[in-house]
C-alpha cells in the first residue's frame, strides 16, 4: 500500500530486553496513538526468533482493544491491510537488540573526513574496530591482516571533498579490495561509500565483485560543509541488512516492514530534527531525549536547530550493566543509595544482571541500585555531550525543553514522581523545564514514520502520545540547607490556592491533579535565581507528577555520606508518596544490601 | 496472555542434541566422522587448521625485477595449494644458476595477484571434542551433530573449561578437609566436586592444588571471575555471583547422580550464543528415546518454574495463576506477574520476567 493512503500503522521496537508495539490510527481525522503493549524480546537463544515476542505483544494489544492483529498466514506476521476494524495498513520496525555492528572506518584526514565519518556513525549502534588512512604507518600486509582480524561487519569509506582528492582515496579502496578478495567464506563485510562523489562509479566497480556496496552523498562535500543525514539514512539500510544476516529472526521482521529494521536511535534523531522546527520561546534550546536501555544508551539533543547525539553501546542496565558500572565507577552509583553497600556487592549485582538481563528488580534495594546506575549513565552521557553542545565542562547546560526520558528504567518507576526525580537528578536542568516520559517508545516510532508520512509524526506528537510528568522549577545557585529557599504560590483555575515554602536542599511535588492549569508564583531566597530573576510567574499545566519545585541547588549538592541515607530517603519520599517511603525505610533498616561474604579460612592461603 | 519466559534446562532424563563446530576461520583437515558413529565425550569429532594471518610475497621484488609479468611466470604454486615452510614458491632460471623463493611459513596459497603470492599462514591445528557421549546424527564440512541421552543441568556461569569426569560430593569438612589430603593417594584427584556452599578463592586454590577435574558450586564472588577464567579445570556456577545458596531441585538431581561420570562443559555465557554452561550426565534410557527439552514453551498455569531474583531467588514452584493485570511486587514496581505455589504450599506473586522454565 502506498504510504500516503495509510490510515493505521503498527510500529515495533525490538530492544535487547523488551519488544514494544504501538498502534497509530486515524481518529476523528487525526492520527493518534491508540494502543501500546510490551513483551519480552525473544531474539536471543534459545528462542532466537524476534517475531515470537512481537506476536506476544500483538496479542496483548488485541486483548486491550479487541482488534485482531496477528495473521494466520505463516508468511505474514500481521493482518494487512486493515479491514473491518481488524489488522493494520502498514507495519514498521525499529531495533536496538543484538550485537552492535563492527565497523572499519576508511578516510583521508583525521580532523576532516574521518571526523565526519565518526559523527555519521555515532547515530547508529556501531563499534569502530579500526581506522585506515594515508597516515597509517603499518605495512600493506599488516593493514590487510588488521582489517581481516577486526572481522568488520561494515567498511565505511569517506574522504575527498567532491571534485577533490582521488588517487589517495583510490589507493585505500584498493587496499580494502585486497582484503575483501581474501575473505573466501563467512561474513563478508558490506561497504558504505560516502566520499568524493566523482569516485562512486569507480568504487562500485572495484568492490561490487566482492560484496554489497551502499552509496550515500559525501559526508564532507567541501571543507566547510558537512552533511551527515544522507549517510545516516543509508546506514539505517545497512543496519537492516546486517540485522537480517545475524541470528535472532530479524530478517523475518524486516521483510514485513517497508523500511526494514531501522536503528531505534535513528528514530530519535529524526524526531528531534522535527521537534527542532517547532517555534519555541527565546532562550530555550530544543528537546533532550535520553534513553537508557538494557544494552545501549542514547542521548539526543536539539541545540541551535541541529540534532546532536551520543550513543554508547557499552552502557546499559541489563546486558551491559558491568561495562556501565566500570565506565561510571561504583562510587557514582553508591552516592545515590540510601543504604550501606560495598563495591563488591555492586559488582556481584552487575554480573548477575548481565547473566539474566531481562529480569527486573525484585526488592526495593535492587530497584534503587538500577535507578542509581541509570542516573550515573545519563550523567555520563550529558558529560560526554557537553562539547557537542558547545558547553564547557563546568558550564551551564542549554535550557532544554522538554526533557524526555525513555527506556523502562526511566519510564516505569514506582511513581511518576520518581521518574521525574531520576531525570532531575541525572540531568540537573536549571530554570523551568517540562519533564516527559515515553513509555511506549513513541518518539523513535514517530521519527521513522517521518521518513514516509511526516503528517503522522506531527499529529501523533501533538495529540499527546507522551506522558507529561510536569513542570519543574529548578533555581540556579545554592541555598543553605533547611532554610526557606522557594516561596511557592499555586493558583489553580479550579480549587483553592496552595502556599508552600520549600527549604534549601529539599524537593517538593505539589499535589495538583494532572491536567489542571495553574498560575505559579515562585519567590526565591538565599541567593537562588531562575534566569537571573528572584521572582518568577508562570502559567503551567500539572502533569502526572504534579508541579515540581527543586530547591536542592545547581549544581546539585550531594549529601555528605553521614546524611546520605536520611536525605535520599526524604527526596524519594517527597517524590514517590507514602508507599515508596515505606519501602525505603524497610531497605534502610537492613544493614547491608547483600549477605556478608564467607570468611576466608586458614586453608585458603596455600601459596 | 502469551508469554515466553527464559528456559534453563534441568532434566533428569532427556535426548540431548548438540552441534560441534570448527572455529569460523578454521579449514577442515580430514573427513569428519560419519553419521551413525557412536562417540565418547572425549573423542575428536572435527579437526582443522586455524588460518589467520596473510603474508604477501612479492616475487618481482624478491628477484629484483620490474617485469611483473615475467616474474608471475616464475611462480610454481597455484591458488589453493597447501605449502610447507621452505617449499619453493617460485624459481628463476634453471640448473646451477637457478634461484628459488621459498615459503616463509606453512599455509595455503589463497591468491595469486600478478607477481604477488598471498599466503595464509597456518597458525594452529584445532581439534573439536564431542563433549557428550552419544551418536553422530548429522555431518557438515565444518560441523557435526551429536545426540546423547542423559540428565542435563544448565548452569548460569562457566569459566570456559571442560572435563569428562566423575562427580563427587565434597568431604563433610568441605574444601578445608580436602586441603589436608595427600594428592598422590587422594580419591578426589581427577574428579569434579559438588560444593553446596559458595566458593572462595581458597576453595579454588585447594581445587587446583588437589588436581581436581572441576568444581560445581552455587555461586562465588564476582571478583573471582578473572581468577576462575585462568584456571584449566571447569568451574560451573548454578546460581550466579555473590553469596547465593543452591536451588534445592538442582542439587537434589546432582546428588542423585553422585559417582557417575558426566560431561562438565563450562562454556562462558554469551547472551547471543546458543551454548550455555551445562552438565550432561549420560544415563541409560531403557531402550526408549526420551524427548528433547522443550525450549519454545509459553508460560502456562501448571508450569514448573524457577524464581531467579531476590527475594525469591532459588525457589522453585508451580504456576497457579496468571493474573490479567499487572501486580505490585516487593520492589514497588507494577509489572505482569504470575502466582507461584512454592514448597510448603505458600503462594507468592513474582514478576514474569523473573521466572525460568526447566525445559
Amino acid at each position: 500500500m502506498a504510504f500516503e493512503q495509510v490510515n493505521s500503522v503498527l510500529v515495533a521496537d525490538i530492544g535487547s530486553a523488551h519488544t514494544r508495539l504501538l498502534l497509530i490510527d486515524l481518529v476523528e481525522g487525526q492520527y493518534r496513538l491508540v494502543a501500546a503493549s510490551r513483551a519480552r524480546t525473544t531474539a536471543a537463544p534459545p528462542l532466537g526468533r524476534a517475531s515470537l515476542g512481537l506476536e506476544d505483544a500483538a496479542q496483548r494489544m488485541t486483548a486491550q482493544i479487541g482488534r485482531k492483529l496477528v495473521s494466520s498466514d505463516p508468511d505474514q506476521l500481521f493482518l494487512m491491510p486493515e479491514s473491518g476494524g481488524h489488522g493494520v495498513d502498514e507495519f514498521l520496525a525499529t531495533g536496538s537488540a543484538g550485537r552492535p555492528m563492527r565497523v572499519l572506518l576508511v578516510g583521508l584526514t583525521p580532523e576532516i573526513s574521518l571526523a565526519s565519518g565518526r559523527r555519521a556513525l555515532s547515530g547508529s549502534y556501531v563499534t569502530v574496530t579500526d581506522v585506515l588512512s594515508p597516515d597509517d604507518t603499518r605495512s600493506e600486509e599488516e593493514q590487510i591482516n588488521a582489517i581481516l582480524r577486526g572481522e568488520p561487519d561494515l567498511i565505511v569509506i569517506v574522504g575527498g571533498t567532491d571534485d577533490g582528492a582521488e588517487s589517495v582515496l583510490l589507493a585505500l579502496v584498493d587496499r580494502v579490495r585486497d582484503a575483501l578478495a581474501l575473505i573466501g567464506r563467512g561474513n563478508v563485510p558490506a561497504v558504505l561509500f560516502a566520499g568524493n562523489h566523482r569516485l562512486r562509479g569507480q568504487v562500485k566497480l572495484m568492490l561490487e565483485p566482492y560484496t554489497s556496496v551502499f552509496v550515500a552523498r559525501n559526508v564532507r562535500p567541501s571543507l566547510s560543509d558537512e552533511q551527515l543525514f544522507p549517510a545516516q539514512l543509508e546506514l539505517a539500510l545497512v543496519y537492516d541488512d546486517y540485522r537480517s544476516r545475524t541470528a535472532g529472526g530479524f530478517a523475518e521482521v524486516g521483510r514485513q516492514s517497508q523500511v526494514g529494521v531501522v536503528p531505534t536511535s535513528q528514530g530519535y534523531i529524526s524526531t528531534v530534527r522535527y521537534l527542532n522546527t517547532l517555534p519555541r520561546r527565546r532562550g530555550i534550546a530544543g528537546p533532550l531525549i535520553v534513553d537508557v536501555g538494557s544494552a545501549n544508551s542514547v542521548i539526543v539533543a536539539g541545540v541551535g536547530g541541529e540534532p546532536y547525539y551520543t550513543i554508547r553501546t557499552d552502557l546499559g542496565i541489563g546486558e551491559h550493566f558491568p561495562s556501565a558500572l566500570a565506565a561510571v565507577g561504583p562510587q557514582r552509583v553508591m552516592e545515590w543509595l540510601p543504604f550501606e553497600t560495598t563495591p563488591d556487592a555492586l559488582w556481584d549485582y552487575a554480573h548477575n544482571k548481565a547473566l539474566r538481563p531481562g529480569t527486573i528488580p525484585g526488592t526495593p534495594e535492587d530497584l534503587m541500585i538500577e535507578q542509581a546506575l541509570a542516573r550515573a549513565i545519563v550523567r555520563q552521557l550529558v558529560t560526554e555531550s557537553r562539547a557537542d553542545w558547545g558547553v564547557a565542562p563546568d558550564g551551564k547546560l542549554p535550557a532544554f525543553d522538554p526533557i524526555i526520558g525513555a527506556g523502562a528504567i526511566l519510564t516505569e518507576a514506582q511513581h511518576p514522581g520518581i521518574c521525574a526525580m531520576l531525570l532531575l537528578d541525572a540531568i540537573q536542568p536549571e530554570g523551568v523545564t517540562d519533564l516527559q516520559i515515553d513509555p511506549a517508545n513513541l518518539l523513535s516510532a514517530a521519527g521513522v514514520i517521518a521518513y514516509l508520512k511526516p503528517l503522522i509524526t506531527v499529529q501523533v506528537l501533538e495529540t499527546g502520545g507522551l506522558l507529561r510528568l510536569g513542570t519543574a522549577f529548578s533555581p540556579t545557585g545554592q541555598a543553605r540547607y533547611g532554610r526557606p529557599a522557594m516561596h511557592v504560590q499555586i493558583q489553580p483555575d479550579d480549587g483553592p490556592t496552595i502556599n508552600h515554602t520549600v527549604k534549601g536542599g529539599e524537593v517538593w511535588m505539589a499535589p495538583v491533579l494532572p491536567g489542571v492549569a495553574a498560575r505559579v508564583t515562585v519567590r526565591l531566597r538565599g541567593g537562588l535565581s531562575i534566569g537571573g530573576k528572584g521572582r518568577i510567574r508562570q502559567r503551567v499545566i500539572a502533569g502526572a507528577a504534579g508541579i515540581i519545585f527543586d530547591a536542592r541547588g545547581r549544581p546539585l549538592a550531594m549529601p555528605r555520606p553521614r546524611d546520605r541515607a536520611a536525605r535520599l530517603t526524604r527526596w524519594q519520599a517527597a517524590m514517590g508518596g507514602q508507599e515508596v517511603a515505606a519501602a525505603l525505610e524497610r531497605a534502610a533498616a537492613s544493614p547491608m544490601h547483600s549477605a556478608p561474604p564467607p570468611e576466608e579460612n586458614v586453608y585458603a592461603v596455600l601459596s | 496472555m502469551p508469554y515466553y519466559p527464559d528456559t534453563r534446562v534441568v532434566k533428569g532424563l532427556a535426548r540431548i542434541v548438540r552441534e560441534r563446530r570448527l572455529p569460523p576461520h578454521a579449514v577442515p583437515r580430514a573427513t569428519a566422522t560419519p553419521s551413525g558413529t557412536p562417540v565418547e565425550a572425549v573423542h575428536v569429532v572435527l579437526q582443522g587448521d586455524v588460518l589467520r594471518d596473510y603474508r604477501i610475497i612479492d616475487v618481482a621484488d624478491y628477484f629484483d625485477t620490474r617485469d611483473t609479468a615475467r616474474a608471475a611466470g616464475w611462480i610454481e604454486v597455484g591458488e589453493g595449494d597447501h605449502v610447507t615452510a621452505g617449499q619453493p614458491l617460485a624459481q628463476r632460471g634453471r640448473g646451477r644458476r637457478a634461484r628459488t623463493l621459498n615459503a616463509p611459513a606453512s599455509g595455503i596459497v589463497v591468491r595469486l595477484d600478478g607477481a604477488r603470492i598471498v599466503l595464509q599462514v597456518s597458525e594452529t591445528a584445532v581439534e573439536v571434542l564431542a563433549k557428550i557421549p552419544g551418536e553422530i546424527t548429522a555431518v557438515e564440512p565444518h560441523a557435526v551433530q551429536i545426540t546423547g541421552i542423559g540428565a542435563l543441568i544448565q548452569c548460569v556461569w562457566g569459566n570456559g573449561g571442560y572435563a569428562f569426569a566423575t562427580l563427587r560430593e565434597l568431604p563433610p569438612d568441605g574444601f578445608a578437609g580436602l586441603s589436608k589430603l595427600d594428592t598422590r593417594i587422594s580419591d578426589y584427584r581427577n574428579v569434579v566436586v559438588l560444593s553446596p556452599q559458595p566458593l572462595t578463592r581458597g576453595d579454588l586454590l585447594v581445587a587446583q592444588q588437589q588436581e581436581l577435574a572441576g568444581v560445581v558450586a552455587p555461586s562465588m564472588p564476582s571478583n573471582l571471575r578473572e581468577f576462575a577464567l585462568g584456571l584449566t579445570f571447569p568451574v560451573l556456577l548454578t546460581e550466579g555471583f555473590g553469596h547465593i545458596q543452591p536451588t534445592e531441585l538442582i542439587y537434589r538431581l546432582l546428588q542423585s547422580n553422585m559417582g557417575r561420570q558426566a560431561a562438565f562443559d563450562a562454556a562462558v555465557p554469551d547472551p547471543w550464543s546458543p551454548n550455555r554452561p551445562e552438565i550432561m550426565i549420560p544415563l541409560p534410557s531403557g531402550g526408549t528415546m526420551p524427548a528433547a527439552p522443550s525450549l519454545h514453551d509459553r508460560l502456562t498455569v501448571g508450569a514448573r518454574v524457577r524464581l531467579t531474583r531476590a527475594p525469591w531467588q532459588g525457589l522453585t514452584g508451580e504456576v497457579s495463576e496468571l493474573p490479567e493485570t499487572p501486580q505490585i511486587v516487593e520492589s514497588g514496581l507494577r509489572v505482569p506477574c504470575a502466582r507461584v505455589r512454592v514448597s510448603g504450599g505458600r503462594v507468592i506473586t513474582a514478576p514474569l520476567a523473573n521466572l525460568e522454565l526447566f525445559g
